[in-house]
């Protein structure tokens, strides 16, 4: 009879949850309260691949290089560099000479600072170092930028080579 | 899953939940800020109504499953939303920040 009670009082009505042991409660509570700690997962972090939504780069993919979480006096809102593709590498088969192979796997890059409401995050990451050659010095005269450029250029090439990150390197249709 | 008939008590006690988090606890209502604190992982859950628009439901999905962050599927549309949070307009999606007295994290995720 007072089990039946005890039932009753049950505040959740899902019959999936059953009504633990005490001490399993407990403990399950100390667990779950620990992993809703760790839940707080930034993925707007280096490294992430993400799609440039807005402006001329639209539709092209990026990789984010550094984060500015809080942003800046001259940008008060969350903003990151990214370094992307311009112009992706054309799609290289098996019949094509070495020269051809060299012109198509050619890319152009761009490096940008994208507010985070003008990117789409994607699950893919690509680890290029970028990290010595993509800074926010190097964004402030046309030069520097055109070097940064350049040699992103020549990184990006380098791993379009060695044929991995494949999603990266193909063009979004749309 | 076996599937989950959602009965008459199980919403109302969601929305209760929800009550309780708007008196008690930190929650954003909108799209756009919906995404703001999923980019800044200050969300705990996401509500979505059943009537969202299919891109941006999976678009918060998406962003939600970076974020590992968990969705609750709304059961009504915007228009119920926005009544169950005791607003007088609609609500298509809203983030929930902290619960404050609310156990609406520990019970809904398993839910989904």
């Amino acid at each position: 009879m007072a089990s039946f009670l005890i039932k009753s009082q049950n505040p959740t009505s899902s019959p999936f949850l059953l009504s633990p042991h005490p001490f399993i409660h407990s403990h399950l509570l100390q667990r779950r309260r620990h992993s809703q700690d760790s839940k707080m997962v930034k993925f707007l972090k280096p490294n992430k691949a993400v799609i440039v939504l807005n402006g001329r780069y639209a539709g092209r993919k990026a990789v984010i290089v550094q984060v500015l979480e809080g942003g800046n006096r001259d940008r008060p809102y969350g903003h990151c560099l990214v370094a992307g593709l311009a112009k992706y590498p054309k799609k290289v088969i098996r019949k094509d000479s070495a020269k051809k192979t060299a012109k198509k796997s050619r890319v152009k890059a761009f490096l940008k600072v994208v507010n985070f409401t003008h990117l789409m995050p994607t699950r893919y990451t690509l680890d290029v170092d970028l990290k010595d050659v993509v800074t926010a010095d190097a964004l402030s005269t046309r030069d520097k930028k055109v070097a940064a450029c350049k040699e992103t250029k020549k990184r990006l090439e380098e791993r379009f080579k060695t044929g991995k990150n494949r999603w990266f390197f193909t063009k979004l249709r749309f | 899953m076996a599937p989950v008939k959602k009965t008459k008590k199980s919403t109302e006690s969601i929305n209760n939940r929800l009550a309780l988090v708007m008196k008690s606890g930190k929650y954003t209502l909108g799209y756009k800020t919906v995404l703001k604190t999923l980019r800044n992982s200050k969300s705990k859950l996401v509500m979505i109504s059943n009537n969202c628009p299919p891109l941006r439901k999976s678009e918060i999905e998406y962003y939600a499953m970076l974020a590992k962050i968990g969705v609750h599927h709304f059961n009504g549309n915007n228009v119920d939303l926005g009544t169950a949070c005791g607003k007088y307009f609609r609500v298509c999606c809203l983030s929930i920040i902290d619960p404050g007295d609310s156990d609406i994290i520990k019970s809904l995720p398993g839910d989904q």
